[in-house]
């Protein structure tokens, strides 16, 4: 193969952060740029939103990366269907990153707000995260989504609301481990940053073993 | 951790194989296995048959598949294996039960094949989660459910 097209060959890490509307990916994502840059990892972010580029245009005023760094997808319809069933537009906006910026490592697919069955295609990319939030309801675990059970990591948001919204946090989580057959789950306040580096662990440990600790 | 950033080749490959073949008679070969649902991941870390951790780091434009060969020298290889695919084999009792099956199958994004009057449904999650899924569905009505751990030849 020649190297100038081994040079475009795309091998950036490519992750998934789907969930609910509201359940705080975006405040997720927020809090994950700076920590993840602090790790050195150079990294891009392609959002989904239905009609709009609102989520895109809040991570490039956000100050956290380089706006051109962002990229925006307008689903159109269903948000899963172009992250599942027909994931090309983001594909294709991932590379495109990737030929813009040649050292980025990692590129985060933020899906458009969705409903439990929401999943990623592992053509689009390679881990994935369902984040869901305790004011949604302490039973969303109970239901079974295919997005709750199927992620490789599942993320309890806005823990510090817990006891306004009448939530048992630590059954809630339990009854999160119990359904996922014991995967992985972490809990997190991502507007105060809590649980974050815990799910930077996973994501490096996960996809970007150049900067996986030494065993 | 052993990075593995290139499908080197098919186990079949008659020059691979005959490396293969040499590396073997050393009992040389390291096979690691995936479970059908991860063959589409580019990156993803495993551990090998023989404790190997390996990180594997494909370029998008490379597939993993069954009998690739993930590393070679002239002591020992790394071949991929996948697990057979196991299928939930749902039976309708009646056919406005497998109108409703079907139905139900298609908005839950299962995939699915069909044989004879059943519905074949490709596990990526224990059979029971599926069976309550589709038993709450129905609203009570019955299914005939058992699973296959490989497909019926075709006739």
């Amino acid at each position: 193969m020649n190297s100038a097209l081994e040079a475009r060959r795309s091998t950036a890490a490519r992750i998934g952060i789907g969930g609910p509307v509201g359940s705080g990916k975006t405040a997720l994502i927020e809090a994950l740029i700076p920590v993840l840059h602090a790790r050195g990892v150079d990294l891009a972010v392609i959002t989904n939103d239905l009609v709009t580029a609102e989520d895109a245009e809040r991570l490039r005023r956000s100050g956290l990366i380089d706006p051109e760094r962002v990229s925006a997808v307008e689903a159109g319809a269903c948000p899963h269907t172009v992250i599942r069933e027909d994931p090309s537009l983001n594909i294709m906006a991932g590379d495109v990153l990737e030929e813009r910026f040649p050292g980025v490592e990692l590129l985060i697919f933020e899906s458009g707000g969705d409903n439990l069955a929401s999943t990623f295609s592992l053509d689009l990319v390679d881990w994935w995260i369902f984040v869901i939030d305790v004011a949604g309801g302490d039973d969303i675990p109970r239901k079974k989504g295919p997005g709750v059970l199927r992620a490789d990591l599942l993320v309890v948001n806005k823990t510090d609301l817990a006891p306004h919204v009448g939530v048992d946090l630590p059954r809630m989580l339990a009854e999160a481990r119990q359904v996922r057959g014991g995967r992985p789950v972490i809990a997190t306040n991502a507007r105060r940053g809590a649980g974050v580096a815990a799910v930077a662990d996973a994501i490096v440990a996960a996809v970007l073993f150049d900067h996986a600790p030494a065993a | 951790m052993q990075k593995i950033e290139a499908i080197l080749g098919n186990r079949m490959d008659p020059a691979l194989a005959e490396r293969l073949h040499h590396v073997e008679h050393h009992g040389g070969i390291d096979l690691v296995t995936i479970d059908p649902v991860d063959i589409a991941r580019h990156r993803l870390r495993v551990t090998s048959g023989r404790g190997r951790d390996l990180a594997i780091a494909l370029p998008r434009d490379q597939q993993l598949f069954d009998g690739a060969v993930l590393f070679l020298d002239g002591h020992s290889a790394i071949v991929l294996r996948v697990a057979g695919q196991h299928w939930l084999r749902l039976v309708p009792e009646r056919p406005e039960d497998a109108l409703e099956l079907g139905y139900h199958a298609g908005n839950l994004h299962w995939k699915v094949r069909f044989e004879g009057g059943a519905l074949l449904v490709a596990l990526e999650a224990p059979a029971a989660d599926y069976i309550a899924r589709m038993a709450s569905q129905l609203g009570g009505r019955t299914f005939g459910a058992s699973v296959l751990e490989s497909l019926p030849k075709c006739p």
